[in-house]
């Protein structure tokens, strides 16, 4: 079917592309693309590594990478499916095809991350395999459209007998004299990488049970398979067993593993090292991730450097104290953060900076402190938006009690009373307070606590509205009642309510806020709105 | 107000592009009350009436005179105003539209230079050929190769309906300095479509082709194709909040493997706060942004900035009255603090006034400069005359004789009167900048009619209610400037003025010098007091930080007494600019040709209060249906009367909870005893439904009975005001009661 | 240099032999209770007096059932030249029946060389495939169909195996149909219209006895001695081997290997893991290989995941175990977050960090799946109002904490505490 379907395909989109920018290049498309990929395009493409400048480049995985090179053997000897795990960011992907680069083996690599379908995952293999390279001219099209396992089988098996074929035709010139960059062996390797990602394809039924057999459908010996994932075998389990492929761990690094890497290409090892002896042991105790730490580092180590007058200086005793006082009070800050935004100075500041001095831009956005409401809002949505936190806040048993015309007062004697509550009552309202989050309530609720205090809250409104008061249809609130759905939406869209149902007619729809604590409290202050005498404080 | 808004449309149609461009996206957001204001039956039965009363009305004048000759002028007359009518607006519009531009261009430079630094960022992790970028196994150099440059361009605007433009502006400027560009919105990131959505999104905007399967290596070679693939690629997210999380964060993911094959960086709009991001995304994915933020211009210094190339500079002749202008600021603070319904209803309003005010045609002459508009104008100027004599501002200071000279001269007397308000006001405003007045609050103040007769006689009638902010304590500032008698923003102003350190006071006069610098007589004024200031610190002007050195050199009482008197001057100048030239533009003769000033109507088209209208209706039905039957009978429920409205008055007796039972019991009760009277009245009452009931009103069975019962309930319900018996109370219908 | 060119010949060898299930269960089938044999009889004789035929293979995952069928096949194919026509199916491949129905019209294709059109409807393809039995039976021809994965075809309405052996009930036609699963309960899943049908003739594969294993280790591992292998290497290679099986401590490693899980495959997985590690200097396999391949393929995830935990999540890990002590019935991020901050309160640990990092971990253990969501519903709520459970017990908690170096002190002593 592939077979009719490609050029229908390209004919298509190139007459549609035509008119478009695309078409100009169509034309230089063919002289970047045209020569056509070959076998030797399977290999890693780089000049090949020797085995102990592999071993250098990943500090500390020395032991993972002997494994790898013995269980994928000498070549032309076949091999049981791999299955390489660790946790994220311990080299997996890196190693495995610096591995074969050193190999210098055919292999074809495909991320479930990148194809997050079958359909294309099924296709980006045979892309590769069948030597295609998706261009303008063939309207970005893949060789062959295949969806399903069984159709993807067929195709696979033809293609593969014709890579290896090849190889062996190659192989057999091989001896007689050496071509560069050409694979050794004629096995050619299947890498799936981010394995984990395909249990939520559609729920592992069909997939991952076809993946894991792969091998044994095929029954081909040049065919090796290697999966890489980030979770353990044992959370691949499903209903329907498997045959378990051969496992290989990679562990996390652990702080001297830490040391090693981050001592990696630095300029001034001394200086860094002297900084790594102060950051790291902390930071270690929360996380052991290498890109989390990088990314924590860059900006601590630039503030670090800022007293030294050249990057150069080989650092003594008292230096080193000098700058580690220097650096004392920012490490608990980047400790207890995890996202830090940095602000844009003003362009021409900055025009010749490099990467290093960005970490210290950040720095400056990490410690701000915003305290009063930094963006606008309307000022019924506001008091729509404390209603709303109201709403989810308080019991709506105590919503007369709270809202009465005298604006909540005898609220005192409610907290009373739940004050007289017995020790352990309190503990399971605050249990439940902190299992189900903000609670739920119906429009018309939201809509009369509304009400409520923005007719409590008229005092404030009427003396920018007083000239007002006069006009027909404007009411004592200021017309802040209408189209006040129309600001629930607004609202909704910004995340601060989470709506539940689904039809606004009837009142069956329940909403929630999200909204923080803080965040209503700079809402009511900058509305003058006494929010404490309405919270119902368990 | 159905001529208004008809009006309105028929003009709006004129400018097809100002409508589409400015109005669409406010339609989206604010579908109700527009729709109000177009279709609600009785606000145009009550504005019609409401037209009818008000003396400066073309329908009025054409009623009392029958003549063919008027019926023509009227028409030329329209057809005049509707011209007249796009050339005002036409310029309002682009001058609001470079105003704006010109707010966002510095942070769009901003942001293209960081996107160029990130791109170099990029590219320092390798610049991959062509065999390496099609490559489907990733190019790892290191732990920081992987992070996705993110701009999170901070809106500081709940609503983000002005944003849609400046998201496409943005793009346009970044498209125009050669960076590949897509501009996604939320519905790319919805759970539905998945993650493919959006990459056929993606592919969509760069590639021109809709594919099947999206898949980001396709992009990876069209990047490596194109001759130019060492540009950035930015994709552009208008509304982060808006997206669906995990799509978004699979997106990141995505991209963040291929970022070293394609650079690209992204830009999300974030409406609310930076914590935004925190909230949508997990922190797996965090990790992999390295974001920095920008800042658009704050909706209210847009405000200012319009308000003020707008209203205060007066870019057209058009101009709004006081209660306008409040009620503008109104509706901009409570209701919905868009930007975009701001314009609208100042287009809203242009088209009114130039649909109501005869003469209005003028301000088209005025604008292309037509002095004389006797020949321009198609009609004669005795017709002029005659409504200008109708003007009342225009008989209240009698320019008795009638000839076209006094006019003219009393248009450029307008001008030159309003002219000097606005540079007053300017001058306000700039003084006002330093403790955060906004143009808006400025503006309302300055056009206060009554305000400006109690300045300029000095009595002290002075609500305690204007006050905005506690007065200054020393009784005897009060009673030196007569603008402090009054609090406001002005006295603010002017107090602030008097206590203002001498540097800050000498860039104020530049400034001022700036403003005024077309209005002679205030222009020396503010000349000779800055003169007077240079001279005094003419030897302290070299550099500005030893001020404080020499004058702490000198003695401390006598640098401070300068100082002070100079404040004072300059308090005395601003204060009787105030006093002299602040004349709001309704004080002016002739102002009714360039001023609208009917705020009722503005606000019946603009706030719709579309549940509090369907109750009013349903009470006061018969002055929809003006039915001679129920018109009269003033609360007594006849059965001629329509079941709803029966049945909504009738639960206007009951609590939150209606008993079913008892409710229809009642609305029998009032359908089953009609008053002979009704009956008959009923049976040429308009309404066909209505005359179909009292038609079998004989033989009415219990069953037909139920059944209008049942389809009032219904239309109740449908309408919003009911909600139907839950489980809990079958017997009980809940009133969804508010608004009213 | 030669001996190293030897040692990668005869570990290419090797290797080959452990990828190659047929090679591996040759030596089983020779005797005459064998499955081998029974397999072979029954196919054989159904060939021959051409009549219809249904066998089920059942047997746990990995103890040979296609291999032997395998073997079996190829004998027949060469008794029999162009008598016997096979056609594969796998449930995996082939469950839904427009799949099958269209493989199997294009196996029957190959087989027969004619041409197959990819257009073709499903009714096609089923009368396709209903004629061509019948021709077959004219033909004196036996289709066998092996249906490798035989309960995932019994999911669903069952059309393709309804289909197939209703068209056996006819005389004309002549075929087998080999059904393969390792679920013993395979016939059970059946249709009544289809288990009717279906002849309830069972083979079972059970794991080896002792003996054989020890043959089969001889057989697998043992070099030939008429091959391009230098004879003498080869001759010093066995001996070497010979003494090795014979070694009680070599015994003991396999045996304590098989015993998790006694199928050949799962043999085979560790024999090649095990001559993958062979030193190709000296060229020989020794009693080291064996035992540095068992840790390695014996591995103990969970705990390998709280090893590679940071101490804030192992905090957080505690925190839970000791909600759930409390038969505390749900917790989520929140109740463990006030958990934290007891334990932080009672005993001033120095590790407290901030509410947004300890998410993070959280988040942390959740990749790991050391905890999980107890629903996978109700994605409107964040993440610290979801309920969560642990997913590890508490003993390997506690095994996790001993083995985990430089563990706080607090944490054992909770945990002991706990116990």
């Amino acid at each position: 079917m592939g077979k009719e379907e490609s050029p229908r395909i390209t004919r298509r989109t190139t007459r549609s592309s035509c008119s478009t920018p695309v078409a100009n290049n169509v034309v230089e498309t063919m002289k970047t693309s045209d020569e056509s990929l070959t076998t030797n395009d399977l290999v890693f493409g780089e000049d090949p590594i020797t085995l102990d400048d592999l071993l250098s480049s990943f500090p500390s995985r020395r032991a993972q990478i002997l494994e790898l090179v013995r269980l994928l053997g000498p070549s032309n000897s076949p091999m049981l499916p791999l299955f390489i795990y660790g946790g994220p960011s311990t080299g997996k992907t890196s190693i495995i095809l610096q591995t074969f680069r050193h190999l210098n083996r055919s292999f074809v690599y495909s991320s479930c991350l990148t194809c997050y379908s079958p359909r294309i995952l099924f296709e980006s293999i045979l892309n590769q395999l069948m030597l295609h390279r998706k261009n303008a001219m063939n309207g970005y099209s893949s060789v062959k459209r295949c969806e399903k396992p069984a159709d993807f089988v067929n195709f696979l098996r033809e293609a593969l007998s014709n890579v290896i074929n090849n190889l062996m035709g190659n192989s057999g010139k091989l001896n007689t004299k050496r071509l560069v960059g050409q694979a050794h062996g004629n096995t050619v390797y299947l890498i799936f990488d981010n394995l984990e990602l395909v249990r939520a394809w559609d729920k592992s039924s069909t997939i991952l049970p076809f993946l894991f057999n792969l091998y044994d459908v095929l029954k081909m010996p040049e065919l090796g398979l290697i999966f890489v994932s980030n979770t353990s075998p044992d959370t691949y389990y499903s209903s329907m067993g498997y045959i378990e492929p051969v496992p290989v761990y990679f562990p996390d690094y652990t702080e001297d593993d830490l040391r090693q890497i981050f001592m990696r290409n630095q300029a001034n090892r001394k200086v860094y090292s002297s900084f790594l002896d102060v950051v790291l042991r902390p930071f270690c105790r929360i996380t052991r991730r290498v890109d989390e730490l990088s990314t924590a580092f860059a900006p601590l180590f630039a503030k670090y450097c800022e007293p030294l007058s050249d990057l150069g200086v080989v650092p003594r005793e008292e230096l080193k104290r000098r700058l580690f006082s220097h650096l004392q009070p920012h490490i608990a800050s980047s400790l207890n953060e995890v996202f830090k935004i940095s602000s844009q100075p003003s362009p021409e500041a900055e025009s010749n900076k490099e990467m290093k001095q960005k970490g210290s831009r950040r720095r400056f956005a990490g410690c701000e402190e915003i305290d009063e409401l930094d963006f606008h809002m309307s000022t019924s949505a506001k008091y729509l938006l404390i209603s709303a936190f109201l709403a989810s806040r308080n019991p709506a048993t105590l919503d007369a009690s709270l809202f009465d015309s005298m604006g909540g007062f005898d609220n005192r004697k409610r907290k009373r009373k739940s004050s007289q509550k017995s020790l352990e009552q309190k503990e399971t309202a605050e249990q439940e307070l902190l299992m189900k989050g903000p609670g739920t309530f119906p429009l018309e609720r939201l809509l009369a606590i509304f009400q409520c205090i923005t007719s409590v809250a008229e005092g404030s409104i009427d003396e920018e509205e007083q000239e007002n008061e006069g006009l027909g249809v404007q009411r004592g609130d200021g017309g802040l009642m209408s189209d006040v759905l129309l600001q629930l939406s607004s609202l909704c869209n910004a995340n601060f309510i989470i709506k539940g149902g689904s039809c606004p007619l009837e009142g069956s729809t329940r909403y929630r806020s999200t909204v923080s604590e803080e965040m209503v409290l700079k809402v009511a202050r900058s509305l003058k709105f006494p929010l404490s005498k309405y919270l119902y404080r368990r | 107000m159905a001529i208004a808004s008809a009006a309105a449309e028929s003009l709006t149609q004129g400018t097809p592009e100002t409508t589409e461009n400015d109005l669409q996206p406010f339609f989206v957001f604010h579908k109700a009350s527009s729709r109000k204001s177009d279709k609600k039956p009785t606000g145009t039965g009550k504005t019609r009436r409401r037209i009818d009363l008000s003396p400066s009305s073309p329908n009025k004048t054409e009623k009392s005179e029958p003549d063919k000759a008027g019926e023509r002028d009227e028409h030329c007359n329209e057809h005049l105003r509707t011209e007249a009518f796009e050339l005002v607006w036409s310029k309002i519009n682009s001058t609001i539209k470079d105003i704006l531009r010109g707010i966002n261009t510095n942070v769009f430079n901003e942001i293209h230079h960081w996107v160029l630094e990130s791109f170099n960022a990029i590219q320092s992790f390798g610049t991959p050929g062509f065999t390496e970028a099609t490559r489907s196994f990733p190019i790892v150099t290191d732990a920081n190769s992987k992070l996705l440059f993110t701009g999170m361009v901070l809106t500081r605007n709940m609503e983000f309906v002005d944003d849609l433009l400046t998201f496409e502006d943005l793009g346009l400027f970044l498209r125009s300095n050669g960076c590949h560009v897509a501009n996604l919105s939320s519905l790319d990131f919805s759970a539905k479509s998945g993650i493919g959505g959006c990459l056929r999104g993606l592919l969509r905007q760069f590639l021109k082709a809709t594919l099947y399967e999206a898949d980001i290596s396709i992009l990876a070679s069209w990047y490596r194709e194109q001759e130019n693939h060492n540009t950035p690629v930015v994709v552009i997210i208008d509304d982060m909040e808006r997206c669906c999380g995990s799509v978004l964060s699979d997106f990141i993911l995505m991209m963040s493997e291929w970022v070293v094959k394609i650079p690209i960086i992204l830009l999300m709009g974030v409406a609310t706060t930076l914590n935004a991001p925190r909230n949508l995304l997990p922190s797996n994915v965090l990790q992999h942004l390295c974001p920095s933020k920008f800042i658009l211009g704050s909706p209210a210094e847009r405000m200012d900035a319009v308000v003020e190339a707008v209203l205060v500079k007066q870019c057209s002749g058009f101009s709004v009255g006081h209660k306008v202008a409040v009620f503008l600021k109104n509706y901009f603070l409570n209701q919905d603090g868009t930007l975009t319904s701001f314009i609208r209803a100042l287009k809203i309003a242009c088209a009114q006034h130039f649909s109501m005010e005869p003469l209005s045609f003028i301000l088209g002459g005025l604008l292309v400069e037509e002095k004389q508009k006797g020949e321009k104008s198609g009609l004669q100027p005795e017709v002029v005359l005659k409504y200008t004599s109708q003007l009342p501002s225009y008989a209240r200071n009698q320019m008795a004789e009638q000839n076209g000279k006094s006019l003219v001269h009393g248009f450029s007397e307008l001008r030159r009167l309003h002219k000097c308000w606005s540079t007053v006001v300017l001058c306000l405003y700039e003084a006002g900048k330093c403790n955060k007045i906004r143009l808006l609050d400025l503006l309302c103040e300055a056009l206060n009619p009554d305000l400006y007769t109690s300045r300029a006689s000095n009595n002290h009638v002075v609500l305690e209610k204007d006050v905005g902010v506690p007065m200054a304590t020393d009784r005897s500032i009060r009673r030196k400037y007569s603008t402090l008698r009054k609090g406001g923003f002005i006295g603010q102003i002017v107090r602030k003025v008097r206590d203002l350190p001498a540097l800050m006071l000498y860039q104020l006069l530049k400034s001022w010098e700036k403003t005024t610098v077309d209005v002679l007589e205030i222009h020396e004024k503010v000349k000779d007091l800055q003169s007077l200031l240079r001279f005094e610190d003419g030897k302290l002007k070299p550099n500005v930080d030893d001020i404080s050195k020499k004058h702490s050199s000198r003695s401390p009482l006598n640098m401070e007494k300068e100082s002070k008197e100079v404040n004072e001057k300059a308090a005395a100048l601003i204060d009787c600019l105030v006093r002299d030239y602040l004349r709001p533009i309704e004080c002016i003769p002739l102002h009714e040709i360039f001023c609208f000033k009917n705020v009722e109507k503005l606000q019946l088209a603009l706030i719709g209060d579309p549940r509090r209208r369907i109750q009013v209706d349903l009470l006061e039905f018969h002055k929809i249906l003006q039915c001679g039957c129920c018109s009269k009978s003033g609360n007594v429920l006849l059965p001629s009367m329509h079941d709803t409205s029966i049945m909504y008055s009738l639960a206007q007796e009951h609590g939150d909870l209606i008993n079913l039972h008892d409710w229809f019991q009642s609305f029998k009760t009032v359908v089953l005893h009609p008053s002979s009277k009704g009956k008959h009245k009923s049976k040429q009452s308009p309404n066909p439904k209505k005359r179909k009931y009292s038609h079998d009103s004989e033989n009415k069975g219990e069953a037909s009975i139920q059944a209008r019962f049942c389809r009032a309930v219904t239309e109740l319900q449908i309408t919003g005001l009911l909600r139907m018996p839950s489980r809990r109370r079958p017997d009980c219908v809940q009133r969804v009661a508010f608004g009213l | 240099m030669g001996r190293e060119k030897a040692a990668k010949e005869a570990l290419n060898l090797l290797r080959g032999r452990l990828c190659d299930p047929t090679f591996v269960f040759k030596p089983l089938s020779d005797s005459p209770e064998s499955n081998y044999s029974k397999l072979k009889f029954i196919i054989s004789s159904s060939v021959t007096e051409a009549c219809n035929n249904s066998i089920l293979l059942l047997g746990p995952r990995g103890s040979g059932k296609i291999a032997v069928l395998e073997l079996v096949l190829k004998d027949l194919l060469l008794e029999y030249p162009d008598m016997i026509s096979v056609i594969r199916l796998s449930g995996l491949l082939h469950s839904d029946d427009n799949c099958a129905f269209k493989e199997i019209a294009r196996q029957l294709c190959v087989e027969h060389d004619l041409l197959f059109s990819k257009m073709a409807s499903f009714d096609d393809n089923s009368q396709f495939m209903i004629a061509m039995l019948r021709e077959c039976g004219l033909a004196h021809k036996t289709i066998i169909f092996v249906l490798n994965e035989f309960d995932l075809f019994a999911q669903g309405k069952q059309r393709v195996l309804y289909s197939l052996l209703d068209a056996m009930q006819s005389i004309t036609s002549q075929a087998v149909v080999i059904g393969v699963s390792c679920r013993l309960d395979a016939d059970q899943l059946l249709e009544k219209r289809v288990r009717s049908r279906f002849s309830h003739r069972k083979l079972m594969f059970l794991p080896p006895s002792k003996e054989d294993l020890e043959r089969l280790l001889g057989h697998i591992l043992s070099l030939p001695l008429d091959s391009t292998l230098p004879h003498d290497y080869a001759v010093e290679f066995n001996a070497k081997l010979q003494n090795m099986l014979a070694d009680e401590k070599f015994k003991q490693t396999i045996y304590t290997y098989m015993n998790s899980d006694a199928t050949v495959n799962h043999l085979l997985r560790f024999l090649f893991r095990a001559v993958s590690y062979m030193d190709l200097g000296s060229g020989f396999l020794a009693l080291e290989n064996f035992k540095t391949a068992l840790p390695n393929i014996q591995r103990q995830p969970k705990l390998e995941c709280i090893t590679d935990c940071s101490i804030l999540e192992l905090y957080i890990l505690v925190c839970m175990k000791r909600l759930e002590v409390k038969e505390q019935n749900s917790y989520n991020f929140n109740s463990v977050m006030t958990e934290y901050k007891r334990i932080h309160d009672t005993f001033q640990t120095s590790d407290y960090y901030a509410r947004n990092v300890c998410l993070r971990a959280f988040e942390h253990l959740q990749q790991r799946e050391l905890i999980c969501f107890t629903d996978n519903r109700g994605h409107n709520q964040s993440v610290e109002f979801r309920p969560v459970k642990l997913l590890i017990s508490s003993y390997e908690l506690q095994q996790g904490l001993k083995s985990y170096r430089s563990c706080p002190v607090i944490l054992l002593k909770l945990m002991d505490r706990e116990a």
